[in-house]
């Protein structure tokens, strides 16, 4: 079962780094960017989990609750890469602006 | 002296500059002013008492509950190393800049508080965060001001391979607690060597290449002669000569406290990729035509000669190379401010029309001659000492071949300033307009001079040698 | 960004080296037989209630036994929000006047109220249940964004002078070291909670867990802070662009 979570998380990286290098986009650019962060949050998440485990809320309805440690990691590393994803959209309104265009080709100083 | 002060007094002149703006516009030169120069009071008392070691953690709690903040004598020589080059950089953008934009000084407070954070972290992942807030922090001080379409996109090319950087080591951190549950850099030490393989080589690949990402070594170097050289001088000056230095240190600090002895072969990568930079940047310097880029990619030749000492696992070329980071703060940013004036002064970018300094500003030419020669490996200045440190320690670990690139470095590097110096001292062909003072800047480039003299005696001065050698993380092998 | 060829041969390394990764960090997972917390997050679990007087697991963690980390990350949203306003700063930008419909406007008015309820309900007992200060921000944040939306951008700037909301994110930062700093004067650290002297109370009261709740309010003032500034700043427009070709419309 955990199998799976963690495999999703990698195969998300991967899909966000391919779109990453083969888009011309800038938008989707910055959607790759995102999906490799869910990609890594979710394989912290992951990480967590205990077969039978409750939520981690006193007083515990069970025996086991799940590993706290990477919520708290998750929920830094949402702000963390919300606000960056919130810096490289407002740079491609900007950029926009002054040229009309997201296409990366036609952007003279984002080539190479 | 709690470590915690050198991040928290930078950090809270930053919040308290926009209340500033609202409530006493007058006294924000002021307000920035002292702030710095508590900041800088802070972080150099924190350096001067932890120099034999400092290890607090937050909150008081134990050290594998909360957040541990520790002080060695190499994050103190860093910590020294930003509280030399901010306050310098703070000097020049205050008069480049004036007052009218707060948030410029607002950002640069903050970068200042994170690259302190990052220095004296213990806990990886406050390493992580503080790494982050130094990156966006960084993009923002390219992008300033935002007039220039040329500076945004270099941001934006920056920030695309950051944050792809930082994935990677926040994925590198995620696998190292899942493989120990442990995130006190200390008490990691010891669970390494008992990693299985594969998890470790993950571990290692995805710190490696995330740092390097954020280092600016080549394969991953394209936004950095973009960034630099787009940003505005005292910018650059900053970027080039303080904030490469922070991704530079993560890497030496994780390499040596993880993986000296379960990975071995994590250093022939680094001093790999250090040739390599050396290689690329010194090339692509001597094809520039315009003086910023060429100074970026010297940089970037820089940056590698640094991975080259890091990559020899010895104590001799971890000395070096902090050694070079100093010699490299001093005349990088002498350099960068030095070309700013020049700039400004001609509204010309190119090599071709940046003549007749020699009569116009003799002081910055002479001192950018002086920087110039230190950072190409003259000897007897701060730069070949460094470099002769660098030599030895590659030829004595064996690694002949990146020998030979540093001589060759020296060689390339040496021409291209001489062409620059060339073209700054053969006579004017257009008459230059009047030039304005500029005091501020040129008590920073007098000091760096300084600074780069006194580095280059600092092997003849008694207990020289042996601050020197003191400087390396215990467990290097000598 | 360097491989936007769209020749075949230019992308296969690019894609052999992203499967090539992909295949690396799966053989690098490690799956423990026997899952067990740690002895770390055992330690969370079993002491929070003595040690904190918090219900909430992850809130102990975020905001006491790791709250340095929380500093830092209320920090990166500070230090972004600095930077798009700075960037969209400048008399060449105007906020916008147009708003939606006479009946999402009044449908709007009424609802405001229960967001307001919501949001506070989640900063406020986020010691005890799911959520806390960085949650809570964002919904308030959610309101401010749909006034702009809604009624258009300068009303939502008459309604809340954007210098009060710099004003709230900063007092909000000052306020959280300033509880750290109690802590640090009093010798038990900085950030310091129950060891400080804060009374920790009945863990499962509104009013335990000694400074959690008031670092949850001021994060979530300074999170809702930044999220409104960040974007009232990104929707400004651009008033008679002088530089550039025309708009045009993308296909890609």
């Amino acid at each position: 079962m955990i199998l799976l979570s963690y495999g999703t998380a990698i195969v998300l990286f991967v899909i966000g780094l391919c779109t990453l290098l083969f888009r011309r986009n800038l938008f989707k650019i910055v959607i790759a960017l995102s999906l490799m962060e869910g990609g890594v949050l979710l394989l912290i998440t992951s990480m967590g989990y205990i077969p039978g485990g409750v939520p981690p809320l006193l007083p515990l309805l069970g025996e086991q609750a799940v590993n706290p440690l990477p919520q708290s990691f998750t929920l830094t590393a949402i702000v963390i890469g919300a606000s960056d994803i919130a810096l490289a959209l407002a740079y491609i309104i900007k950029i926009y602006h002054h040229y009309g265009t997201v296409d990366v080709d036609k952007i003279r100083g984002l080539r190479g | 002296m709690n470590p915690v002060f050198a991040v928290l007094l930078p950090l809270c002149t930053a919040f308290l500059i926009p209340l500033g703006f609202i409530f006493f516009r007058r006294a924000l030169p002021l307000l920035v002013f002292s702030g710095g120069f508590f900041s800088a009071l802070g972080a150099g008392a924190v350096a001067f008492l932890g120099w034999g070691g400092i290890s607090t953690v937050m909150g008081g709690w134990a050290p594998e509950l909360g957040i541990a903040l520790k002080v060695d004598s190499l994050s103190a020589c860093f910590l020294l190393l930003t509280s030399l080059g901010f306050p310098l950089a703070l000097l020049s953008s205050a008069e480049e800049f004036g007052w009218h934009s707060w948030r410029f000084y607002v950002i640069f407070f903050l970068s200042w508080a994170s690259t302190n954070g990052i220095l004296v972290a213990g806990d990886i992942f406050n390493l992580f965060v503080f790494f982050e807030i130094f990156s966006v922090a960084a993009y923002l001080l390219v992008s300033f001001p935002a007039s220039s379409w040329q500076a945004v996109e270099a941001s934006f090319k920056y920030l695309i391979f950051g944050t792809l950087g930082a994935l990677f080591i926040l994925l590198g951190i995620s696998y190292i607690f899942m493989a120990t549950g442990q995130l006190n850099m200390a008490l990691l030490q010891d669970f390494f060597p008992a990693l299985p393989g594969p998890t470790l080589g993950v571990i290692a690949g995805c710190l490696l290449g995330g740092l390097l990402v954020k280092c600016g070594s080549a394969p991953a170097h394209f936004w950095l002669p973009d960034a630099h050289s787009s940003a505005r001088a005292p910018v650059s000056a900053l970027l080039s000569g303080v904030l490469v230095k922070a991704p530079l240190y993560a890497l030496l600090r994780l390499g040596t406290l993880f993986f000296l002895s379960p990975l071995p072969r994590f250093f022939p990568l680094l001093l790999f990729f250090g040739t390599l930079s050396l290689g690329v940047g010194h090339l692509m310097a001597m094809q520039q035509e315009k003086i910023k880029r060429m100074l970026a990619y010297s940089t970037v030749a820089q940056i590698g000669t640094i991975l080259l000492g890091l990559g020899c696992a010895s104590s001799l070329g971890a000395t070096a190379s902090i050694y070079h980071v100093f010699t490299h703060m001093s005349s990088k940013m002498g350099l960068f401010l030095v070309a700013g004036v020049f700039l400004e002064d001609r509204h010309a970018n190119s090599l071709g029309e940046m003549k007749g300094f020699l009569r116009h500003r003799p002081f910055f030419t002479i001192a950018f001659a002086l920087l110039a020669a230190s950072l190409a490996g003259i000897p007897p200045l701060s730069g070949f000492q460094s470099k002769w440190l660098l030599l030895l320690a590659c030829v004595e670990k064996g690694y002949l071949i990146p020998a030979l690139f540093l001589l060759g470095g020296t060689l390339i590097s040496t021409a291209y300033y001489l062409k620059v110096l060339g073209a700054f001292c053969s006579p004017a062909e257009a008459p230059l307009p009047h030039r304005r003072p500029r005091p501020l800047v040129q008590g920073a480039v007098l000091f760096l001079v300084l600074l780069s003299l006194l580095l280059a005696v600092l092997p003849l001065l008694p207990g020289g040698k042996e601050l020197l050698f003191s400087l390396p993380p215990e467990g290097m092998l000598p | 960004m360097t491989f936007t060829s769209s020749r075949l041969i230019h992308r296969i390394p690019a894609l052999l080296l992203s499967l090539g990764i992909g295949f690396f960090l799966w053989r690098g997972l490690v799956l423990p037989s026997f899952p067990h917390l740690g002895s770390t997050a055992a330690h969370y679990v079993t002491h929070t209630a003595s040690e904190t007087g918090a219900s909430n697991v992850v809130a102990a963690i975020l905001f006491d036994y790791r709250a340095f980390d929380s500093l830092g990350e209320a920090t990166v949203i500070y230090t972004t929000v600095c930077g798009v306003a700075l960037l969209f700063a400048g008399r060449r930008y105007r906020s916008s006047r147009r708003g939606l419909s006479f009946v999402v406007k009044r449908g709007m008015a009424l609802m405001v109220p229960f967001i307001l309820l919501y949001a506070s309900t989640i900063v406020l007992m986020g010691h005890l249940t799911p959520g806390g200060g960085f949650q809570g921000g964002v919904i308030l944040a959610t309101i401010t964004v749909l006034f702009c939306i809604v009624y258009g951008s300068r009303f939502e700037a008459a309604q809340i002078n954007p210098n009060k909301k710099e004003m709230a994110e900063s007092f909000a930062g000052l306020f959280f070291v300033g509880l750290g700093l109690v802590g640090l004067l009093g010798g038990a650290g900085f950030l310091a909670n129950l060891r400080a002297g804060f009374p920790g109370g009945t863990p499962g009261e509104l009013l335990s867990a000694g400074t959690i709740p008031f670092l949850n309010i001021a994060v979530g003032l300074k999170v809702g802070a930044s999220l409104s500034t960040l974007f009232y700043s990104m929707i400004k427009i651009l008033e008679a662009p002088s530089e550039g070709p025309p708009p045009e419309v993308f296909s890609s």
